[in-house]
C-alpha cells in the first residue's frame, strides 16, 4: 500500500489528469511522478476515465472546411516541424523534466539567495494565481524556522531528505501543508536537501523573535 | 449518457483507428489521417464545447491543434503503451491547458509542455499491459452505472475542466462533498486500486 502522506492525494491526481490543476501544483505532481511508479499507474487509469468520458460524449460534427484546411496544411507542417523534435535531454541529469524549463544545467549554478545560515532559496517563477514556485536548499543538518502558511504549501523533495514533526521524507516525496499545519523541517546530516516548494500565500513565522519580524520579512523562510 | 456506442462497436472502431494511426506514422497516409479526423474531430469539438458551450471557434481551434499534433507525433505514439483514445484525450487536454494559458487574463511563466508529456512516451510494463483491456472495460461499464450525483461531478472535472472548488461553487455543495464524490466514483471504477 501507498503511504499516502508522501503521495499526492487522489483528488489532486484526478485534477492533474483532468487538466484542471493550477500549473504550479501540476509541476509538483509531475516532479513526484518521476519518482513514483504507483502514482504513475494510477494516473494512467485516471487518464482512461477522461478518455472514456470523451468517447461517450455526443459528437459535435466538424465542418468540411475545417477538415480541408487542415489536410491542405499537412505537408507544410511536416517541413516546418517534424524533424526538430528535440532530444536535448541530458540523461545523467537528475533534474525533473518539468523543471528543466527553469534550470539550464545544474542546481549549483542557480542564483541562490541566502535566507538564513541554514537555508538558501531561488524563485523559479510565479503562477497566474499568484503562487510562488521556488527551490529551497537546506544545508546538512540545517532547519527551517517553525512556520505556518496563509495558503497551502506544496513540497516535493528533489535531493536529500528532511524530517519534521510528522516523519522523514526522501527524494520524490510529496506533501501539502495547510494553513493550520505548523512544521519545522530539518535536513538530514549526510547531505543538503533541495526541495521544490509552491506556496499560495505568505508564510507566518510562529517563534517569538520571528513574530516580531513578521511585518518586515518578505522571504518565506528565515 | 447520450451518444454511447455498444462495447463491440467501440472496440472495433478503436481497432480501425489504431490501423489508421500506424498508416499515418509509417506511410504519412493522408487518407488514413482523414479517417482519424472524421472520428476524433467531433469528439474533440464536443470536449471543447463541454467547457465553453457555443464557442465554436474555440472548438475548431482545439481540433486544429490536436489533429496537428496527431500528424506530427504519430510516429512517437506507441500503441503498446497507451490506447489511441487515451492518447487523443491527453493531447486534447494538453492543448486545452495550453490554450487557456495563452488566453488567460493572468500570465503564468510556466510552460505546460514538459509537465504533461510524460504519458506520451512512458508506459506500463508487460504486467500492466495485460490488464489494460480489463481496466478499460471496468471504466467504460462503470461510468454508465454511476449515480447521477457522481457522474455529474466527474463531468465537471474531466470535461468542463473545473477545479473541485469551482464544482463546489456551481453545484452549491461543500468542497468536502465534492471531493468525496470524486473518490467514491473513482473507487467504483476501480481506478484507485494499487496493483
Amino acid at each position: 500500500m501507498n503511504k499516502s502522506v508522501n503521495h499526492p492525494y487522489d483528488e489532486l491526481l484526478t485534477a492533474y489528469s483532468a487538466g484542471s490543476l493550477p500549473l504550479s501544483q501540476a509541476l509538483c505532481i509531475s516532479a513526484h511522478l518521476e519518482h513514483c511508479q504507483s502514482c504513475g499507474q494510477k494516473l494512467q487509469r485516471l487518464n482512461r476515465v477522461g478518455s472514456q468520458m470523451m468517447q461517450q460524449l455526443k459528437p459535435a460534427p466538424a465542418s468540411a472546411d475545417l477538415k480541408n484546411q487542415l489536410l491542405d496544411r499537412l505537408d507544410s507542417l511536416t517541413e516546418e516541424q517534424a524533424p526538430v523534435e528535440s532530444k536535448a535531454s541530458e540523461p545523467d541529469s537528475s533534474i525533473p523534466r518539468c523543471l528543466r524549463q527553469f534550470i539550464e544545467s545544474r542546481y549549483e549554478d542557480l542564483p541562490w539567495k541566502r535566507v538564513s545560515t541554514d537555508i538558501h532559496s531561488v524563485e523559479l517563477c510565479r503562477d497566474s494565481n499568484g503562487a510562488r514556485v521556488e527551490l529551497l536548499k537546506i544545508r546538512p543538518g540545517g532547519s527551517a524556522t517553525t512556520h505556518t502558511h496563509l495558503g497551502d504549501e506544496y513540497t516535493v523533495i528533489l535531493e536529500g531528505s528532511f524530517s519534521d514533526e510528522s516523519g522523514l521524507y526522501g527524494q520524490g516525496d510529496f506533501m501539502v501543508k495547510g494553513t493550520r499545519d505548523k512544521h519545522t523541517p530539518v535536513a538530514t546530516r549526510d547531505r543538503e536537501c533541495i526541495c521544490l516548494a509552491v506556496t499560495e500565500g505568505p508564510i507566518q513565522f510562529t517563534g517569538f523573535i520571528s513574530r516580531l519580524l513578521n511585518p518586515f520579512i518578505r522571504r518565506s523562510y528565515a | 449518457m447520450p451518444g454511447m456506442t455498444k462495447r463491440k462497436d467501440s472496440g472495433e472502431k478503436l481497432a480501425q483507428m489504431s490501423l489508421c494511426i500506424t498508416d499515418v506514422a509509417e506511410n504519412r497516409d493522408k487518407a488514413a489521417f482523414a479517417r482519424l479526423f472524421d472520428h476524433y474531430a467531433p469528439l474533440i469539438r464536443a470536449y471543447s464545447l463541454a467547457r465553453e458551450p457555443a464557442a465554436d471557434l474555440v472548438a475548431d481551434e482545439l481540433v486544429q491543434e490536436v489533429m496537428t499534433r496527431v500528424w506530427l507525433k504519430a510516429a512517437s505514439y506507441n500503441p503498446r503503451l497507451a490506447n489511441l483514445n487515451t492518447w487523443i484525450f491527453t493531447l486534447a487536454r494538453n492543448c486545452r491547458i495550453d490554450y487557456l494559458r495563452r488566453n488567460s487574463r493572468y500570465a503564468t511563466e510556466i510552460d505546460p509542455t514538459d509537465i504533461f508529456n510524460d504519458m506520451e512516451d512512458e508506459g506500463p510494463g508487460p504486467f500492466q499491459l495485460a490488464q489494460q483491456s480489463r481496466v478499460e472495460e471496468n471504466i467504460r461499464a462503470g461510468l454508465k452505472q454511476l449515480p447521477r450525483e457522481q457522474s455529474e461531478i466527474l463531468t465537471k472535472v474531466y470535461l468542463e475542466g473545473k477545479s473541485h472548488q469551482q464544482a463546489s461553487d456551481e453545484l452549491k455543495l461543500p468542497l468536502g462533498t465534492v471531493k468525496s464524490r470524486v473518490r467514491l466514483a473513482l473507487k467504483k471504477l476501480e481506478v484507485l486500486v494499487t496493483r
